[in-house]
């Protein structure tokens, strides 16, 4: 067998309450693609953090390179020979292929930069890979998979060893799947090992190499994937142990609070669903599935194409954000910092200021929103010294508490909570658990989104799958399970 | 829950910027002091009551910065919400050509003329609002584009000539101390002078501070200046928001403008010429952050005093107008580095104590 060109040993990483990986080994050997699968937040990312130089693991984990143990920093991975491709692109548009791949490490004769020698090269590896396109021609006008093979073939011109490529297919067309395909055999039949991060696990079939699975950051199982079945890969996926579940209470299904019929708009396609009083109505699918985007369509955040959506059996039609709150919604966003809260403004004002809209008066005094930031304080156990305290130097699970008294202020109905504990520690995660309970408990209706497993499938009532911005899957409560939403957000496997 | 007193003396407090014009305006106020004492031990062998701190001095300061005092509060407004308006010092000199070419040649009476004005500046301001706020593009490009079309309205309707006027403003420069005693009130000998102007400046200054402070209009302000796309999620309509910060600023721009030109008495393009940078000036050093969101209406008050009374100390001292541009700047560099400055080591210990809250807790589970 030949020696693996990147090795992992017992490689950890921890953050302030986190432990993204724990333990891992894992090997990449030349002229192989080894792909790595995992659910959101399995830890797929932070190891190819680790592979790029962007952080440096744990005391005691060591990462060799063609089996010298090697600290790495993003610049010495490149020189190394490792280029990582992130889901982002990382090129000019406005320049050519030509100078897209040579950027910052162009050919000089003597001062002058050697176009032709340049662009030869490029020719000859577009050639190699079979690309359609020449290496004059301007990476703007290029399709979003072409721009990927540009970045591919970058690697190529530099002779790299390890190529990373993170969740490359994201937003490609069935055509461009396959032409990526082709290519990364082709970059492997050159040599060159490669690393492929991908949701979509028929890719990872058709690559036909190995398979590293990670499961809460730890590994699970690698195994040559010609061995595997997809229901096996899927189960390894999902296996969890069931002290991470919360168990909640049921609450009778009142009214329907919440309707979409055949909505469509910003990215969205034809979903379809009723929210009850009382209950948690699940939305379960891959990052980019088109979640987050449906509830910014429904709090009337971007622009209807067509549908209908009903609050409370009513027609309504939300331009604005405004609308929706005087209706009773609410909207807990995915990002606190830079969608839900005011950070350089007290606890107080950001308590109140939702309500501005269900204000009839003018006038507002300082003490009434110091008065409603203290009130929620107190409800929510909120740790802070006061209302005066600016939400900036809270932590995550006090600042999310302050997001909730904003919208607890409108005295809404409907809540829509949009990863309602992301990076918050599990003690506050517990609390805002017990929150939305209270919610329910109330006959509140809530609407949430989240990639956290456990989570979606203690949590909801009734799940919906999403993919590609269309509804993918319903699941009622006897049948929510991790198997089930997995199998529907990856693609209909039966398991 | 703390009293009104000690909030209002609170602007100083977590406000470098301010501090640190305080400190320099202190150092001025020594320097001139100090200045003007031996100038007169020397000159005249005994110690003469510096006129600097004569009080018909200290009015003098308030009149030479009532004008950019109004235009600054409409400028906090604007600079609040996160955007910026170049366009109000050669608004001014359209409105002081405006009114006194209207008045002069046109026969309007002055009070018409001041209506009028007001329309025009609310009407440009509307319009820049409106582009900047609707297409969302950057507050910076395009008022310094109503800057220069400003301009070029103003040397239009003067066919780039100077309107004298023949004292129709006066009204305004009347002295509130008249009402008093018609002989007027002297303190050393000179008679003590505050115009009604001086008092419109204070009225607005409250007025605007009242209206950011206790109005729906004022929070708004703040918040999309904070978070523009959390402000929007929150149901706020940042466009109409913004659109009324520019009419506010509007209104303000024309009162300081006819004040401006009730002081110089002559409509010409170099009234508001370079007028923007000493608003912007007295907003920024009074702590209101180029990035919106965070300042206050008094802070610029201040601010602005504090740099008419910083030029003043300067002139007093007879030093020349070019090393006193070369003063000022350099203040305005000085405030707005402190203040990142402070900024950056509160941020540090801001997150100290998140992380040491954070542990307590822990460590009581």
């Amino acid at each position: 067998m030949a020696e693996p060109v990147l090795r992992l040993i017992d490689v950890s990483k921890t953050f302030p309450g986190v432990r993204a990986l724990s333990g891992i080994d894992f090997d990449l050997l030349p002229g192989e693609v080894h792909c790595i699968c995992g659910e959101n937040g399995a830890g797929k990312s932070t190891l190819i953090k680790i592979l790029s130089g962007a952080y440096q693991p744990d005391a005691g984990g060591v990462i060799e390179f063609e089996g010298k143990p090697r600290v790495l920093n993003p610049r010495q991975a490149i020189a190394l020979g490792i280029q990582t491709i992130y889901q982002e692109h990382n090129i000019f548009p406005h320049l050519s292929v030509t100078e897209n791949i040579f950027a910052g490490l162009e050919i000089m004769k003597g001062l002058k930069v050697d176009f032709a020698a340049m662009r030869e090269k490029a020719r000859e590896t577009l050639e190699y890979l079979h690309c359609a396109f020449g290496p004059d021609t301007l990476v703007g006008e290029l399709k979003s998979g072409e721009r990927k093979l540009v970045e591919i073939a970058k690697a190529l011109v530099f002779q790299r060893k390890v190529i990373i490529l993170d969740e490359p297919t994201a937003s490609f067309s069935a055509s461009e799947i396959d032409m990526l395909l082709e290519v990364v055999r082709k970059v492997v039949d050159a040599g060159i090992a490669v690393v492929y991060i991908s949701h979509h696990l028929d890719e990872v079939f058709r690559l036909g190499g190995r398979v590293t699975v990670l499961r809460d950051g730890e590994h699970v199982l690698t195994a040559d994937s010609r061995e595997l079945t997809e229901a096996e890969l899927v189960r390894s996926m999902v296996g969890r142990d069931v002290s991470a579940f919360y168990s909640r209470d049921f609450f009778p299904r009142g009214e329907v609070a919440l309707e979409a019929r055949n909505l469509s708009g910003n990215g969205v396609r034809d979903v379809s669903f009723k929210a009850y009083r009382g209950q948690c109505l699940g939305f379960a699918g891959m990052v980019g599935s088109g979640r987050s985007e449906l509830m910014t369509l429904l709090m009337g955040g971007a622009k209807k194409e067509a549908g209908q959506v009903l609050v409370f059996g009513e027609e309504v039609d939300f331009r604005q954000p405004s609308a929706a709150i005087r209706r009773k919604l609410c909207f807990i966003t995915e990002d606190r910092q830079y969608t839900g809260l005011f950070l350089k403004h007290s606890i107080g004002r950001n308590s109140f200021v939702a309500n501005l809209v269900n204000m009839k008066r003018q006038l507002i005094s300082p003490r009434e929103d110091y008065a409603v930031g203290e009130r929620y304080i107190r409800e929510l156990g909120t740790k802070a010294t006061s209302a005066d305290t600016l939400a900036v130097e809270l932590s995550g699970g006090n600042q999310q508490k302050v997001v909730l008294a904003k919208w607890f202020n409108t005295q809404g109905e409907i809540y829509i909570f949009d990863e309602p504990t992301r990076g918050i520690d599990v003690g506050a995660k517990m609390e805002i658990y017990h929150i939305m309970m209270d919610l329910m408990a109330q006959g509140k209706c809530i609407v949430m989104v989240s990639s956290d497993m456990p989570e979606i499938v203690s949590m909801s009532d009734r799940v919906i799958v999403m993919k590609g911005g269309r509804v993918a899957g319903e699941l009622e409560r006897e049948d929510i399970s991790e198997e089930n939403i997995l199998s529907y957000s990856i693609g209909g496997v039966a398991v | 829950m703390n009293g009104g007193s000690k909030r209002s003396l609170g602007i100083f407090k977590k406000n470098s910027e301010l501090q640190t014009v305080v400190t320099i305006t202190v150092l001025f106020v020594a320097a001139v002091l100090l200045y003007q004492v031996v100038n007169s031990l020397v000159t005249r062998g005994f110690v003469e009551y510096p006129s600097f701190i004569y009080p018909s001095n200290l009015f003098n300061i308030l009149q030479q910065n009532a004008a950019v005092g109004i235009m600054a509060l409409g400028m906090t407004v604007i600079m609040l919400t996160g955007t910026i308006d170049l366009s109000v010092g050669m608004m001014t000199s359209l409105v002081a050509i405006f009114i006194a070419k209207a008045v002069m040649d046109w026969d309007v009476p002055p009070g018409m003329a001041i209506f009028y004005a007001l329309l025009i500046c609310v009407g440009i301001e509307m319009f820049m609002g409106f582009i900047i706020a609707w297409l969302n593009v950057e507050s910076f490009i395009i008022t310094l584009g109503g800057m220069i079309a400003c301009r070029g309205i103003a040397l239009l309707i003067s066919n780039s000539q100077e309107v004298a006027m023949r004292q129709n403003l006066a009204w305004f420069k009347s002295n509130v101390f008249d009402l008093f005693n018609p002989e007027g009130i002297k303190v050393f000998n000179l008679k003590l002078n505050l115009p009604y102007y001086v008092i419109l400046f204070f009225i607005l200054t409250v007025i605007t501070w009242a209206i950011l402070k206790y109005t729906k209009f004022g929070r708004r302000v703040y918040a999309i200046g904070n978070n523009p796309q959390a402000a929007f999620l929150s149901g706020i309509n940042v466009k109409l928001t913004r659109l009324m910060a520019f009419v506010f600023n509007g209104v303000c721009v024309a009162v300081g403008a006819t004040m401006q030109l009730v002081r110089v008495n002559t409509g010409i393009i170099t009234v508001g010429q370079n007028m923007e940078i000493d608003v912007i000036a007295a907003v920024v050093i009074g702590g209101v952050a180029m990035s919106g969101g965070k300042g206050s209406v008094m802070g610029a008050f201040i601010g602005a005093i504090l740099m008419g009374t910083i030029t003043n100390a300067m002139t007093i001292m007879r030093i020349q107008q070019e090393w006193q541009f070369l003063v000022k700047g350099l203040i305005i560099i000085a405030a707005v580095a402190a203040g990142a400055v402070s900024e950056m080591f509160r941020h540090r210990s801001a997150m100290r104590r998140k992380r040491t809250g954070v542990a307590d807790t822990a460590a009581k589970a």
